[in-house]
């Protein structure tokens, strides 16, 4: 519960899926990453720099920023088409829910795994519509732009807040904040995950964990 | 040319910078994550999910809290052995000298020679299905209790870290340091590393929910009668039953049970907080109550043997001890809900219902049935004859002893002289209960509008006795619980699922960073006061959210007294202040009082002007705080023994009395012009230092029982007063003060009328009573060194001025001041007797 929230809400045709969720997420990736850093011996660093890259949507009139790193691109572009898939595949009404989990580490003593703790979650609930003829797809497809370009105005509020982020760490603690797998960014510490369906509901693992838990709690 | 050229180069050469060239670029310094403790993911795992931080503390640090655990896990195993040992492996004809053994070297008997050899024993155990049940459904539980003691002590240890690293105190100094020092670390640790993400400060109340969270909710529950705790029996008439059992139940089905209303330690369920489905959720919460009520059933065997185990061997050796603690009274758990302010945590309301026990057993003694008298002071005659000849002949011989069943027959004879003792009234008791309810409304600051003036009825006193029950009762309901609480779940509480589920739809609110609580506990006047409860007019309350016995403001007054560091939201700030002003008034209005009409009248004012004026004392905490504490131990010592003198009438000569009243108005003058000039300099103090503020927390948390008392009282007064007439509420909650040309009239015809009814009446029981009163308090005083009659003397003096709130109030409420105590002026004299009565009293 320790942890923002934020839900964004879209409505897309379902080839735009794709690009629509690329353009949210690489948007607040770019707001949460930041340069390689350099450590020096007296426990100072320097930031390293971040390129930034225009892209253009082929199926909605939108442009977006992302952060230029070929590396975040492909990992964010597999999770997504993983969503995209899942999200025909299902045969529901086209309801699903990408989310982008911002989380530290912890180290644990030795028999327990390391705690991922999540200090900011971003949900973004897809809601996909099937449109009839080539006009309403042309209009969908100006909506939608604007859509986007409002959410990502909105974005940029949330994270313009003087709100809580890890503390920069040291160089041992690095990996416990940061992404530093990546060559030319580095991103907070982050996954991405998404589920098919409105039942928002827990998971069974989740469930029995919480009951175990509870049960012990007396 | 070369100028030019030189320009041309310096700037290429800052553009060639761009890869890292090192003695340039900005450099950083990592903050780096020093503790652990910032940002915390479930901070309910650290506020007491399971009590963690405020039960680490309050067991007394981690040592006492792992030994306790240690030992309890072991009373399980021998609770559990020793009474299949009992049952199968002792040879009892041969303790009862039926068989006799062959020894061949001595005729005594030793213990081991009543031991079964071991293959008998363990044959008996084994043939014995019931046996074997019974070890198995114990072994399953120990072995439940031993995993969860692992698992607590793995958390226990987290939060002792917590406590060491984070918090700078080491486990040998926590039982030492009060809750109030912890929290305010705790707040300002907050400010360090942030351990909530949501807010930049965390506030007192927000530690309080999540301590409190599921408390408060069942608070809010038996406080607008939403569990069926109380039941109208056909023999028993009105009666409550709420036992352990019924509240794990009730825990269990709502909070945190497979399945409950909660998603986990804090949030509601999402589709509980949406009014669409209600009745279906109703019918689902209702098939779980069958459910788990049907559990219940088939597990009552198990429960109820393992009652009557424990109940057993916790309460054997008492008994034997002393017989007569089975007449002790306690509080009973539903007393303990009933009585429970919102966001109270558990050592508060002890500590209160503590202070109450005393003046609350007197009360229940004061009703010894008559008939039972005779009979029993005829019993004990009878008995105590056949005693007195059975000891007579046993020491003229002591043979005597050896006669089968004459030792068995004098231990009987005894503890039946100890019963019936327990039901003759002792002699010098005074019939008061008027008086003693008053006391005990002191310390448990809730009680039904009909108790007040029918404190000498019957009805009153069963009703009591529902919150403050025979310790007796306690334990036979503990023991008939296992098969009263299906009953209850399937027939009683499943036909409330509907209200249940409203209930928890509309009084949840989620507060940012703290989650789903209780909205009641939000203590806000506008959304749950009761307009009888000085609310009037603030509150937008419909009958349905007004919480019953003006439960919102006393917890209200409560808090803001317990926590005097607290920021309330500004209306609320506005009804605490004018509150905290309007009693401060009528305590230091009362020596500046023109006209005194007699000695004997004045002289209670006296007395409540010693009590509750003066902040000088306080002003010296502030001023010079080096002395301060010595001071107010010199300071204090002496205002008890003025109190003393003045409390004492029939042997104290007049014209002292008059004289010390007289010192004390001028006193009291002194103090208030000094409170005037000190406001300033204490709001300026009291954030100026942490220092300081602990100080002062030390010194004024064991006295802010004593205000809270005070205004609670004053509550119930002025609530009386309201629900006497439509007329007088009027004037009392009247906020326009150009309406009171208009309605002067009113206050003169209406007022007067209690206030002549009342106040010769409360004084006449006053002077009658006062002898043994006084002799009470002087006993309170003699009886501990520390002085409880002294502190409280003290103590009520200090946090007049003592609270940030209060120097606001002062200053915020300068002008409207001389308007108003025009028309208070009558009704404080009720007040002062009450709150008079009650420091008498104690």
């Amino acid at each position: 519960m320790n942890c923002r929230s934020e839900v964004l809400e879209v409505t897309v045709e379902a080839r735009q899926v794709e690009e629509a969720m690329l353009a949210l997420l690489h948007t607040i990736l770019l707001h949460r990453s930041t340069g390689k850093f350099h450590y020096k011996k007296e426990g100072t660093y320097s930031i390293g720099t971040v390129g930034t890259q225009d892209i253009d949507c082929d199926f909605i009139d939108f442009t977006f920023v992302r952060v230029s790193s070929e590396e975040l691109d492909r990992m964010i572009r597999k999770a997504v088409s993983e969503f995209k898939d899942a999200l025909s595949n299902s045969g529901s009404d086209g309801m699903g829910q990408i989310s982008l989990e911002f989380y530290q580490k912890k180290k644990s003593r030795w028999p327990f795994s390391d705690e991922c703790i999540p200090w900011e979650v971003w949900s973004i609930k897809v809601n996909v519509v099937n449109l009839a003829n080539e006009q309403e797809r042309q209009i969908c497809r100006e909506k939608v732009g604007e859509k986007l370009g409002e959410k990502v105005i909105n974005v940029v509020e949330v994270i313009n807040r003087h709100e809580y982020l890890p503390k920069m760490p040291t160089q041992s603690e690095v990996d416990n904040v940061f992404d530093t797998t990546l060559k030319d960014v580095q991103p907070y510490l982050y996954k991405i995950t998404y589920q098919i369906t409105d039942s928002l509901g827990t998971s069974v693992s989740t469930t029995m964990r919480r009951l175990i838990k509870d049960t012990l709690a007396l | 040319m070369a100028h030019f050229d030189t320009e041309y180069q310096r700037l290429e050469a800052s553009y060639s910078d761009s890869p890292p060239g090192e003695e340039n670029l900005l450099m950083h310094v990592p903050e780096g994550v020093k503790s652990q403790w910032h940002h915390i993911e479930n901070l309910d795992l650290i506020f007491l999910n399971t009590y963690y931080v405020y039960n680490l503390h309050q067991k007394n640090g981690f040592t006492c809290m792992l030994l306790g655990e240690i030992f309890e896990l072991v009373q399980l195993l021998f609770v559990v052995g020793f009474t299949v040992f009992l049952a199968n492996c002792v040879d009892y004809d041969v303790l009862f000298a039926n068989k006799f053994v062959n020894h061949t070297d001595s005729s005594k008997v030793t213990l081991p020679d009543a031991f079964l050899p071991v293959d008998v024993c363990s044959a008996r155990i084994r043939n014995n299905a019931f046996v074997i049940f019974v070890l198995i459904i114990s072994g399953v539980f120990w072995l439940h209790r031993l995993i969860k003691f692992i698992y607590n002590v793995c958390c226990y240890w987290e939060i002792r870290s917590f406590y060491i690293n984070a918090l700078k105190m080491t486990m040998s100094e926590l039982p030492y340091a009060t809750w109030q020092e912890v929290q305010a670390r705790i707040v300002e640790i907050q400010k360090e590393h942030q351990i909530c993400i949501h807010k930049k400060e965390l506030t007192e109340l927000d530690i309080y929910h999540r301590i409190l969270r599921f408390k408060n909710y069942m608070v809010a529950m038996v406080n607008k009668s939403l569990l069926p705790v109380r039941f109208r029996l056909p023999v028993l008439g009105e009666s409550v039953f709420y036992t352990r059992g019924l509240k794990y139940n009730f825990e269990l089905i709502f909070f945190w049970g497979p399945g409950s209303l909660f998603e986990n330690e804090w949030s509601l369920k999402q589709e509980y907080k949406r009014g669409g489905n209600r009745l279906e959720l109703a019918d689902r919460l209702a098939s779980r109550i069958l459910w788990i009520g049907i559990a219940n059933l088939l597990l009552c065997p198990v429960i109820l043997v393992w009652q009557i185990l424990y109940a057993f061997f916790s309460y054997t050796e008492v008994i034997k001890r002393e017989p007569g603690s089975l007449g002790a009274r306690c509080w009973s758990l539903y007393g303990r809900c009933y009585l429970r302010h919102f966001n109270e945590l558990d050592h508060e309301l002890m500590s209160r219902l503590s202070k109450g026990y005393k003046a609350a057993s007197k009360y229940m003694n004061c009703f010894l049935s008559p008939l039972l008298t005779v009979v029993a002071k005829n019993v004990a005659f009878f008995a105590g004859s056949l005693l007195a000849v059975l000891i007579a002949l046993t020491i003229y011989d002591e043979d005597v002893l050896a006669v089968e069943h004459v030792l068995s027959s004098i231990t009987l004879l005894g503890v039946c002289i100890t019963i019936c003792r327990s039901f003759i009234p002792d002699k010098h008791m005074v019939f008061c209960p008027e008086q003693l309810l008053r006391v005990i409304l002191a310390h448990i600051h809730y009680m039904p509008d009909h108790w007040q003036g029918n404190a000498h009825r019957y009805e009153t006193r069963d009703q009591f006795s529902q919150l403050f029950q025979y310790k007796a009762v306690f334990i036979l309901e503990e023991l008939l619980s296992p098969v009263v609480t299906p009953i209850i779940l399937i027939f009683c509480l499943r036909r409330k699922s509907l209200e249940i589920i409203d209930f928890f739809r509309n009084f949840t609110v989620e507060v940012v960073g703290v989650g789903d609580t209780c909205s009641f506990a939000q203590m806000d006047i506008r959304q749950h006061g009761h307009p009888a409860w000085m609310s009037e007019g603030k509150t937008e309350a419909s009958i349905y959210q007004q919480a019953e016995d003006g439960k919102t403001e006393l917890s209200l007054m409560h808090f803001a007294i317990t926590n005097p560091q607290w920021q309330p939201p500004r209306e609320t700030t506005h009804f605490i202040s004018q509150l905290k002003e309007r009693v401060h008034r009528e305590a230091t209005g009362a020596p500046s009082d023109t006209h005194p009409m007699s000695l004997s009248e004045s002289e209670p004012r006296s007395l409540i002007a010693n009590l509750l004026t003066g902040p000088s004392t306080l002003a010296s905490v502030h001023f010079d705080r080096d002395i301060s504490l010595a001071n107010h131990a010199a300071a204090g010592i002496n205002d008890g023994g003025s109190a003393l003198r003045s409390l004492s009438p029939i042997s104290s000569s007049l014209h002292l009395r008059g004289s010390l009243s007289a010192a004390h108005r001028v006193a009291g003058h002194t103090s208030r012009t000094m409170a005037g000039s000190g406001t300033d300099a204490r709001t300026v103090s009291s954030g100026s230092s942490a220092w300081e503020g602990q100080l002062t927390s030390l010194v004024l948390s064991e006295y802010a029982s004593t205000e809270m008392s005070i205004h609670a009282l004053y509550m119930h007064e002025l609530h009386k007063q309201q629900s006497r007439g439509e007329m007088s509420r009027h004037t009392w909650h009247r906020q326009e003060s150009d309406e009171s040309s208009d309605s002067i009239p009113d206050e003169v015809r209406s007022e007067p009328i209690p206030h002549s009814r009342n106040f010769p009446r409360s004084s006449q029981l006053w002077r009658s009573h006062i002898s043994v009163l006084n002799l009470d308090y002087l006993s309170v005083c003699f009886e501990d060194p520390f002085g409880t009659g002294v502190k409280i003397v003290r103590s009520a003096r200090v946090p007049m001025g003592g609270w940030a709130e209060d120097g606001q109030t002062a200053q915020r409420h300068h002008e409207p001041l001389p308007e108003e105590s025009l028309e208070d002026e009558m009704p404080p004299h009720i007040h002062k007797v009450n709150a008079l009565s009650f420091c008498v009293c104690y």
